[in-house]
Parts: structure tokens; sequence; C-alpha cells
């Protein structure tokens, strides 16, 4: 049923976005109904169109460049794309260097892309400023339906009611482990199934600072506002109330956790980057100072390319007292508001988001789907490490976003901590303190 | 007659404006255009995602209202102004001092002075961000082992002096050329009168410099009042915003912040403008109150 | 200070104080001195060691030596040329300009009569009193995206309020080249210069143009050339500017993209020291030839206060 439901809509929208460009209506459309789930989109065809060569729609589109294999990726599913609708021409322009400032310059001048990257962490402020496109009337347009993506990421991406983004990839944390260190340190590995308490004991084993020049830390703990929140979450604490009105910074779950989260590197057991020279726990990872430490899929990449020989695991943050808690990161194709071919580029949209897209883009390593039915997908079987991070979703993870002082929220947080590690405030005392300060943001 | 002395006013101005034209039309726009627009944003609040809106004076209240202004830039600039100003400029008068005593290599040593003036602030920023990392070559040669730029109580400390180690140089020399204007005849008469040097240089050359210094100070201050590139470079401000001053905060509203608050931002601008000028028309005023005895 | 009775002891005195007052004197020299070489030794040491040696000593000589971290940047990592070249571009193209159009209006002040010359002279005086970071946001609008969304509508034109120069070379050099400084500098020097020898070419026949072209120009050589390596040294040690305006790392100028560099291969920082030292010898070395020139423009910047 739903094959012949896809290609149906597939169907409409061609009609659809021909009607929008008022182009002559094509004689006819030839479709085949090929067996093979994936194939049925691509022999949708649009054959032998009366008159002169139409007038291409042109739709722009941008986000930031990643790796060069990565952009490549994305290329070539437009270019799959453009075999498909001739009619629409996707202009790929990457933006490379500080995108949203590129990004809001170009919304300042009126010369912003048609379709865009939206993070997570910024996309309510284009939203609330009337800037994104209220994506569902497309939707329903196309039979796309909210409840085929991972809840968490619909929802990380609503204001309002409406639908602002369609998230094209996303990460939460996982525990990375180094299975060298805690060879030596002749401990288990980590499993699926560990809790604070033996998350707090392996930490300390691991621990081996002999060595001034080369020390070992058990855990790292950055005053980091996009770890740090997880161990919230698993004390069953918030970070927010529902309704983003108000911080719950200084409720006793957030600093119990805070408690917990800084007593690594009281203990002796936790380290800060910045105490061994370093910007980032990836670094120490790789360079072996540091057995486990809480990052998102990026991580495996970075390992690849630069500490080759590192032999690690990767399994879901340990559980707290309250269960489970993870962050979500994740990127979201955005419509501009002012676009004059919402229609095309929501096309484009929903063909990047459909499933043979994201299913490319799975296989190809380097970014998790959103769509729910890829979860038991053979890639994520045969990459237990990529699996872990897939899975957080689905395990006490909520975005990471904190309503329109989001930056304010973030902040603090991170001041919060580094006051405990670096100037020996209270917990609680520091909690408090950020608690206020957002509160006073928010007015 | 007249009508040809008009003609040749009209194309004496009309050649004028030629000449002037590159210059005045790029100085209008980014001077004149700019700092009136400035004065208008800063009455306006402005997320660049809508047009500039009217809001009075909420932007300046808004300033004044921000604890990492207060609490932080506010205070951490004057604190910057204090202690730098005064040590680059006694440090840079003793150096010029010095050179100026006819000794052997002088030129030698006015080269090498100079070296750390030459080089970019961003370079030199890179260069002690890796002298002062913990296991850094300070801590190295020093044997301690403190992470001088993540300590709240030490990073902006290291940020003033390496600008103190950088500017001096520069400073010198205008002393130095200072020094070279007082007549040796000066020096000469207090030799006879039995002054030695530290006399000589309170008695003499501090008064004889009195225009230099005025200098000197004022560059000093409205320089310090807006540093940038090396809390941008060593530090974006932190650990615990204990380096934010006043034009990286600019910086941050304007630019960085995830809600953007250019008119805030250019209130604060506006708000930094007075504080400069206001104390150097004060200086100057002190200084020509105290009626300056050299002129040049 | 009167002069004491017992002279000789007096005079002994001070010939031993005049000594130790020499060593002293040379100890200060001696110590700043070396202060003021020590990083750029330390970044030329270390950026001769392998990147793995980072941190680690002898730290006064480059053992183990290396020049893997030089060929990373001429060779493996493109864009470091680009970014020196970007760097020479612009500085040279800011210098020429600002010099030039200085040299102009400066000429203009001190000899045309011209109305609102006086107005605008002073207004160029205040301009010079205004800290750089008031203008800074409305000169950004400007060169970007513009002070009004999609323009001012005039009929069926619409007038444009920003230049769209982001991420352009000539977003980083079109607001550097009027310089009020520049033009209060000229107009000085040109008023205290006698006219006869403009009045003869003037006589002759030459126009206004001619004789700037011809005589003015060439007797300001000295000025020009001072200011020229004053704005020389401004453009090419620039960083908040072109941090605004540039985005792409193809058009970096060097201290951007050192900065960036750091911030993307922060384990690389001995190619971040090699790359530092492309920034500072350059200006070492024009430092070096036309050290006259600076110590002149420095000095001159003194005496124009008082």
């Amino acid at each position: 049923m739903k094959k012949i439901e896809k290609v149906l809509s597939m169907l409409i929208i061609v009609a659809f976005v021909l009607a929008a460009c008022s182009t002559p209506t094509p004689e006819k459309i030839v479709e085949r109904v090929v067996e093979e789930k994936t194939k049925v989109v691509k022999e949708t065809q649009i054959v032998e169109v009366p008159g002169k060569a139409i007038e291409p729609t042109i739709v722009r589109l941008s986000g930031w460049a990643s790796s060069p294999s990565e952009t490549a990726l994305l290329e070539s599913l437009l270019y799959k794309f453009s075999v498909e609708n001739p009619n629409i021409l996707v202009k790929y322009e990457p933006i490379t260097g500080d995108y949203k400032q590129v990004l809001l310059t170009s919304i300042v001048s009126a010369t912003e892309p048609d379709i865009y990257y939206v993070d997570i962490f910024w996309w309510l402020e284009l939203a609330t400023n009337d800037v994104l496109f209220p994506l569902d009337d497309l939707m329903a347009s196309t039979g796309t339906k909210h409840d085929e993506f991972i809840p968490s990421l619909i929802e990380a991406f609503t204001y309002d009611g409406k639908t602002y983004g369609i998230a094209k990839d996303f990460n939460t944390l996982g525990m990375f482990y180094n299975k060298d260190l805690f060879d030596k340190a002749s401990l288990e590995y980590p499993t699926d199934d560990w809790t604070w308490d033996d998350l707090k004991a392996a930490a300390a084993t691991l621990t081996n600072t002999s060595d001034a020049n080369k020390p070992v830390y058990g855990f790292c703990t950055p005053p980091d506002p996009g770890r740090f929140p997880a161990f919230v979450f698993q004390n069953g604490g918030m970070v927010m109330t529902e309704d983003y009105s108000d911080t719950t910074l200084d409720s006793e779950a957030a600093v119990g956790a805070a408690e917990f989260y800084t007593s690594f590197r009281a203990e002796g057991s936790g380290v800060l980057p910045s105490d061994l020279g370093e910007g980032w726990q990836g670094t120490l990872f790789g360079k072996e100072q540091c057995a486990m430490v809480y990052e998102g899929g990026w991580l495996i990449p970075y390992l690849r390319e630069q500490f080759p020989g590192t032999q690690y695991g990767v399994v879901m943050p340990p559980a707290g007292p309250a269960g489970e808690g993870n962050l979500i990161f994740t990127v979201a194709w955005g419509i501009s508001a002012n676009t004059k071919n919402a229609e095309a580029a929501w096309k484009v949209v929903n063909f990047l988001t459909n499933e043979a897209s994201q299913r490319t883009v799975l296989e190809s390593g380097f970014a998790l789907p959103t769509r729910k039915s890829l979860q038991n997908s053979d890639y994520l079987t045969n990459n237990p490490n990529s699996a872990a991070i897939f899975n957080g979703s689905f395990n006490g993870a909520k975005p990471f976003f904190w309503g329109a002082v989001g930056s304010d929220v973030n902040d603090q947080m991170g001041k919060a901590l580094e006051r405990v590690f670096k100037e020996k405030q209270a917990v609680a005392d520091a909690m408090k303190q950020a608690a206020e300060a957002i509160r006073k943001a928010m007015q | 007659m007249s009508i040809i002395l008009n003609r040749k006013k009209i194309s004496e101005a009309v050649t004028g404006y030629l000449f002037i034209s590159p210059w005045l039309i790029i100085f209008t726009i980014f001077s004149v255009v700019s700092l009136v627009y400035a004065f208008y944003l800063s009455f306006t609040s402005y997320n660049l995602l809508k047009p500039p809106q009217l809001w009075g004076l909420e932007g300046y209240q808004r300033v004044f209202d921000d604890d990492l202004f207060l609490v932080k830039a506010l205070p951490n600039t004057f604190k910057y102004v204090i202690i730098v100003v005064p040590i680059q400029t006694l440090l840079s008068l003793i150096l010029a001092f010095a050179m100026d005593q006819k000794l052997r290599l002088q030129r030698f040593f006015r080269t090498l002075f100079y070296l750390p003036s030459v080089t970019s602030s961003v370079v030199i920023s890179l260069i002690f961000i890796w002298i002062f990392a913990p296991q850094g070559i300070f801590n190295q040669i020093t044997g301690l082992t403190i992470n001088w730029l993540d300590n709240p109580r030490t990073a902006f400390y290291v940020i003033m002096g390496m600008n103190i180690f950088t500017t001096s140089g520069t400073l010198m020399l205008i002393f130095l050329a200072g020094l070279q204007d007082v007549s040796t005849s000066i020096y000469e008469a207090a030799q006879i009168d039995g002054a030695n040097p530290i006399q000589t240089f309170v008695y003499i050359t501090i008064p004889m410099l009195r225009p230099v210094i005025f200098f000197v100070v004022t560059v000093g201050i409205i320089g310090c009042f807006q540093v940038f590139d090396q809390i941008y470079v060593m530090t974006a401000g932190g650990p615990l915003d204990s380096t934010t001053t006043v034009t990286y905060l600019i910086y941050k509203w304007a630019f960085r912040d995830t809600t953007i608050k250019m008119g805030q931002a250019s209130a604060l601008a506006v708000i930094l403008t007075f504080i400069i000028l206001s104390i150097t028309l004060i200086q100057r005023s002190i200084i020509e109150g105290s009626g300056s005895s050299a002129e040049s | 200070m009167s002069i004491s009775t017992a002279q000789s002891r007096d005079a002994e005195w001070t010939a031993r104080a005049g000594k130790i007052r020499r060593i002293l004197f040379y100890a200060i020299l001696i110590f700043w001195g070396l202060l003021s070489i020590a990083p750029l030794y330390f970044t030329l040491v270390f950026s001769l060691k392998p990147v793995a040696d980072t941190y680690t000593p002898p730290i006064w000589w480059p053992t183990p030596f290396t020049l893997n971290n030089y060929e990373t940047i001429l060779k493996t990592f493109h864009l470091f040329p680009r970014w020196i070249w970007n760097s020479v571009t612009i500085s040279v193209s800011v210098s020429i300009l600002r010099v030039l159009f200085c040299a102009m209006a400066g000429y203009a002040f001190a000899r045309i009569n011209f109305p609102f010359k006086n107005f605008i002279f002073n207004l160029l005086l205040v301009s010079m009193m205004m800290p750089g970071v008031v203008t800074l946001i409305p000169s950004f609008l400007i060169i970007g995206p513009g002070l009004i969304r999609g323009g001012i509508p005039l009929g069926n034109l619409t007038i444009p309020t920003g230049f769209n120069l982001i991420d352009t070379p000539a977003g980083v050099i079109l607001p550097g080249v009027a310089d009020a400084f520049g033009v209060f500098m000229m107009t000085q020097f040109y008023k205290s210069f006698p006219r006869e020898l403009e009045e003869a070419a003037m006589m002759d026949g030459s126009g206004r143009w001619g004789t700037f072209l011809r005589i003015v120009l060439p007797i300001s050589q000295t000025q020009l050339l001072t200011l020229g390596l004053l704005t020389f040294q401004g453009a090419w040690n620039n960083f908040m500017w072109p941090l605004l305006v540039l985005r792409t790392p193809e058009f970096f100028t060097l201290p951007i993209g050192l900065q960036w560099f750091r911030g993307e291969y922060y384990t690389l920082y001995s190619v971040v020291l090699a790359g530092s030292l492309f920034n500072t010898l350059p200006m070492l070395i024009i430092f070096f030839v036309f050290q006259r020139y600076f110590i002149r423009s420095i000095a001159s910047t003194g005496s124009k206060e008082g």
C-alpha cells in the first residue's frame, strides 16, 4: 500500500510543480512501478513535454561545507534529484566559514538561499522572526507524515504547533571508551546497562597519573553545556520547564547532577581538557589520556583520520538514578519564508529526507538517518558504534534546545561548572547563580 | 572682469573637489554616515532579521542592566587601562632615557626594541598562547605549573603583560624623538649644576617631555579602551569572563550571540565613545591647566 | 644643587657613579633587548622542530631538526600561499590608494580654495577623535548587506544601501583607503612647504593636475613613503575588520588564516609557529630597509600634538 501511496504522491508533486511553474501540462507522464522498494521513485519520469524547453525553476540550497566526501554525497543526491526533476534546477551553494553569520547577512540583504541548514540551537530565532517557512501544509501536500520521523526530531523543530524544519540527520552522545586502557586496568568493557556507580568506579580504576608527562584520567568532564544536561536528565531533572518559560537548573535533580559531574575532578579521576592544555576532549581521547568521554558520532571520523590506531567502543551513556538520559544534536532543512518557489523547494527537501536518500546517507557512514523505519537496517546491525548513538535517541534523549534564551542558558551552565571547577564555588550556589542569571535574561 | 574672476573661482572650486573627492566620498560613507547611523542604531532594536525598530533608550537601559557589562566588561576595561597605561608609559620612558645616554650600539638596541611592535597582534597572541600553555616554555623555564590562560586569576594579566611588551617599543621611539628634541644645552647646564641623572630625569626631562607624555598617555588610553584582537585570539573573553572587555562585548553582542543585538551593541559603542572622549578632554584640560612649559 | 667644597672627592664619586650608571643602563638595555627577541627566537626554534615536539625541551636549540612545518605550509597545505598572496595584494592596494588619496586631499586642503573647506577639515579633525569601534557596526552593514533590507525603492529603481562586498578583498580594502590622519599629515606637510616651486610650474602652463603629478608628488616622496609604510604595516597586521568581512578560507588574509588554522588543526602548533614567521618576517625586512622612515613616522606622530 505504502508504495502506491508514494508513487501517487510523487505524481501529484510533479503535476503540482509543473502547474506552479505555469508551463503547459505535460502530455503524458509515464511511470512504472518496479517491485524493488528503493527504485520506485526513480522510475517516475516525465516524458515528452510539448512546447519549447521550459525555463527550469531555480532553487538555491546552502549548508555549511563539511568534509569533501560528505559534500560529494549531497551533490550525488542532488544529481539524482535533477535527473528525476529536470524542471527544477537546484543550485548548491555551500558556505565555508562562519555559517550563521553568512546566513544572517544574506537574510538582511534579501539574498538568502531558498533552502538552508538550520541548527537546532538557533532555528527558533529565525522562526519567531518569520524568516522560516512553516512546512506543515507542504508536508500535507505530498503526504509526508510527521510520525515517519523520530518523534523527538520533529518536536525539536516545532514551534507554536508548526513545523519549521525536517531534520536531515542527528547525533546523540555515546560513551566512547578506550579498549587498550580498559585492558591495561583489567576492567570489563562497559555495556549499555552501566549505571553512574559503574562509571564512577571505572573512572577511578582507569586513572593513572604516575607519568607526569602523560597522565591518564578515567573520565573527562568539560564544563560544556553540550554534555552536562545528559546527567541532569539521568538524574530526573530538566534544564528548562516544559514550555521553556523558566529554568530548572537550581532544582534538586539538576544540582545533584552537577554534584556528580564535578565530583570526578574533585576526586582526581576526572579532568578538563584545558587542564592538559587541550581544547577538546576528543583529542585527549585520541591521545589516550582520557579513557572515557561522552561524544557524538563526529568523533568517529576524527579518530579515523587523526588517531587511526585507537581501539575503542561506544555504548549508550550509563543510566543515572532516574534512568537513561541523553542529548540530541540535529540540523534540519529549512525553507526561507521569502522564497518564491516554496513548492519546488519543498520537493527538494522531501527528496533529500526520503527513505532512499536517508539510506544512502546512513550507508555512507557520515550521519544517522532521521526516519524511524531505518532503525533496523543492516548497516546499524553491523556497526554497533553507530547503532549506540542512533539508539540513544530513543532512550531518554531530549533535544539540545532551551528556548529563546538558549545561548544564555548554555553560557550560564558552562560558567556554573567552570566556577565550581576553577573557583571552588559550592555546587548549589553555582547552579543558583546560573538560574538567576537565566531568569534575568528572560525578562 | 568679475565674471572671469568668478569663473576662475568656480574652476578652482571644481578642481578642489576633484582633488578631495576620492577621499571625501569614502570618508563620508565610512566615517560620517557610519557615525550618524551608529547613533541611530543605538536607539533601535535590531537583530538583523527584522528591520531596526526604534525603542528609545531601551538599548542603553539594557546595557546598564547587563551583568556582563557592569560586573565584568566595564571594570575589566578600566582595570586594563589603569594597569597597562602607566606601566607602558613609564617603561618606555625609562628605555628611551637609557637609550639617550649616548651609549654604544644605540641603533642596534633601537631595532631590537622595536621588534615586538612589528609583529602583528594576532601573531604575538598565538605565540603567547603557546608560551603560556600549561606545558609551555614559560612554565618550563620557571618551573611553575600554572595554566595561565585558563585561570581567571592570571589570564588577564598575561594579556596585559603582552600588550605592555608589544607597545613599549613604539612608545620608546616616540619618547626618544622627544628626548632628542630637548636641547643638550639644558642638560649641560644641569650637569654643571651638579644634578645627577635621576634628578635630571625628574626635574628636566619629564617637564620638557610633557606634551609627548600627554600624547603617549592619550594614545595609550584610547588604544587600551579598545583592546580586542588579543582578547579574541587568546581567551575569547574567558575564562569566566575574566578577560571580557567593552570592545569584546560589543563584538559579542553584535556578531556572536545567538540572538544578535546590533542596537544594544551600538548603544554600548556610543557609551564607550563618550567615555574615551571625556577622558581625553579631562586629561587635556589638566595638562593645559597646569601650564605646559614646552611648546613644540 | 650646590657644589660641595670637597671638590676632588666629589669628582671621583661622579666618575664612579658615571661608570655604575653606564653599566646599569647597559643592563636595562640588554635585559629588554633579550626579552624583545625571545618570543621570535623561540618561535623560530620550535618551527624547526617536529609537530610532536611542540612543547618538548630543549627550548634553546631546534633538536630534532626538521623543515616539515615549512613544507606543510608551502606545499601540502595549499591555503597558506593563498593567504600570503591575499595579504600582499590587500596591503599593497590599501597603501597605494590611501597614499594617493591622502596626498590629493591634503594638497587640496593646503593649496586650493573651495567652499566648505574649513567645515570638511573640521569634520576630519573630529573624526580623528572618534574611537574606531563606534563605526564598526554601520561600516559592516554598509560593506555588506546594507542599512536597509532590499535597498531604498525609488520608483522602478531600488538604491542599494550596501556594497555587498562581504567575503571579497574589496570589502577589506575599501574602508581602508580613506584615512583622516593621513590627510591631516599631508595637509600639514604641504602647508609648511614653500609655494614657489609650484607657482613656477603653474606659470609654465601646467595646470593643477600637471603640477600635482610632476612637482608636488615628487617633492613629497619622503612623506608619502612614510605614510605608505605606516599604512602597509597597519593593513598587513589588521585583524578585526578582515575578521568581520572575510568568511571563506580561500579569501583569508594571513592573520585571519593563522587564527583559523589554529582553531581547525590545534594539534599542529608548530605549523602555526612557522606560519606566523611568514607574517613577521616581511614586516621585519621592510622595517630594516626603511628604518629611517619608520622612526621618522613614529616620531612625527609624537610631535603632532603638543
